[in-house]
């Protein structure tokens, strides 16, 4: 399992790999700009309970340094963790996101990028955004509940 | 001696008649109650080994009173059937705190997850991920010695299941599951003389050498219906009430070491979760995920069976 890699991508961060308990994410609010700190998440591929814990540290302290947090290309992995645990979620922005779609044609799967801030008043109602099948052009149907999968988008009680 | 019963609680006749002809073949004596005040008041003339009730039960003003009836009878599991549709009720099952097997299918997937479950106790023989699988499926084994194989273990396991036709979900659980149980055996597992977790509170990232018995092994293996991974420690310390209490957290928040953590996230990544527990000997976890369907198919909620081992 490859350790959490950062690598700068214009005014964003790029983090990949593992979110384990050697992520150490609070240092990543050491490099906000302005008070404001980009993440993009396309490439992470495994978060664990201790992955968790770290993240909801760093979001408590982005929160209480006034830190505005903003998620971009965010990895299925990441969206089941906002699902499951509200605290994952903090007071960051979700501007982009991976979601499961499946072709009723050919039978292929895919994870395919959501436009959350385009498509904020279709997602709001629940409804997923039509995708086509990139190999039979085909449309694809979205692969999960969306009442259980867009829920991160949903204010908290 | 105890009576070679079963009690089935549901207020729908087709199901309980279901319900009867699949534990009927356990050769037991199967007794039928309409609603929790009829079942307490058959329980008083019978000590059913296994009880399983509608899961809307639990909402019933009966129902501290049936469980605890059915504890004080020595009943040894309390099964809650669950349609897929009726999820709200699982935190007030969970809260119950004495229902220790949930199932959550559609009928026809039922016959075989109560057969199980009822022959398990029976029969007095409830280790072994095998039970779950179709015969034939090889289970793969690991011994964890050192905990910094964990890491690759796991990542090795989806690339594993990947690479055997299965989804990048299911993968992705998979490897999910395996670390958090892992984990769990490794630093929450183990107890001194006084029964302190010693262990629970060190860095995971510290590289810790494991003895014969500190040792924890996995196995996974995959029928096609289900992908099983199933993780041992030799210690047992995992109770009942811990696993309950775990499984209710409705949301897991910074709390600190111990293995509530760990479970819950075990059990919201997987269909089924399976704990045999030995005390003082071993704990055994296991974890099915159901491949057969797309997320969008999946239960909304996961089943759950907690079994421990009685004393000869």
């Amino acid at each position: 399992m490859s350790r959490l890699q950062i690598q700068p991508d214009g005014g964003a961060l790029m983090l990949s790999g593992a979110i384990d308990e050697t992520a150490g994410l609070l240092d990543l609010l050491t490099r906000a700009q302005g008070g404001r700190l980009v993440l993009d998440l396309a490439g992470v591929t495994f978060i664990n309970s201790l992955g968790v814990r770290d993240w909801i540290r760093m979001q408590a302290a982005a929160t209480q340094q006034k830190i505005q947090i903003e998620l971009r290309h965010v990895a299925e992995v990441i969206i089941h963790q906002l699902n499951m645990i509200i605290a994952t979620r903090g007071t960051a922005r979700v501007t982009s996101f991976f979601a499961p779609y499946a072709c009723d044609r050919c039978g292929r799967e895919e994870s395919l990028l959501i436009d959350a801030v385009a498509n904020a008043a279709m997602l709001a109602k629940l409804t997923p955004p039509a995708m086509t099948c990139p190999e039979c052009s085909g449309p694809m149907a979205f692969n999960d509940f969306p009442e259980r999968y867009f829920s991160f988008l949903m204010p908290t009680g | 001696m105890r009576e070679q019963s079963i009690l089935i609680v549901h207020p729908d006749r087709k199901t309980q008649r279901v319900v009867q002809r699949i534990l009927g073949v356990t050769g037991y004596r199967v007794d039928i109650a309409d609603d929790l005040e009829q079942g307490i008041r058959l329980m008083q003339h019978h000590a059913p080994l296994l009880v399983v009730v509608d899961g809307s039960a639990a909402m019933s003003p009966h129902a501290d009173a049936f469980f605890s009836e059915a504890q004080a009878r020595g009943t040894e599991a309390c099964m809650t059937l669950l349609s897929q549709d009726a999820a709200e009720h699982v935190p007030k099952i969970l809260t119950l705190g004495a229902v220790t097997n949930l199932l959550v299918h559609a009928m026809p997937v039922l016959a075989e997850e109560l057969t199980i479950t009822a022959h398990k106790l029976i029969h007095r023989d409830l280790f072994g991920a095998d039970k779950y699988l179709l015969w034939g499926t090889e289970l793969h084994t690991h011994l964890v010695t050192r905990s910094s194989q964990r890491s690759h273990l796991v990542s090795s396991i989806a690339d594993a299941v990947r690479a055997r036709g299965q989804s990048a979900r299911v993968a992705s659980m998979a490897q999910l599951v395996a670390d958090e149980l892992v984990s769990n055996a490794v630093h929450n597992a183990p107890i001194d003389s006084a029964g302190g977790h010693f262990r629970k509170d060190l860095a995971r990232d510290t590289d810790i050498e494991l003895d014969e018995r500190h040792a924890v092994r996995l196995r996974w293996g995959c029928d096609a219906r289900y992908l099983a991974i199933e993780v041992t420690d030799q210690f047992g310390s995992l109770d009942r009430d811990t696993i309950l209490s775990s499984l209710a957290k409705s949301d897991v928040r910074d709390s600190g070491g111990g293995a509530g953590m760990g479970i819950a996230l075990s059990y919201r990544s997987c269909d089924h979760l399976v704990f045999n527990l030995a005390p003082g000997k071993r704990t055994e976890i296991i974890a099915l995920i159901d491949v057969r369907y797309p997320p969008s198919e999946r239960a909304p909620v996961s089943s759950y069976n907690v079994f421990v081992e009685r004393s000869p």
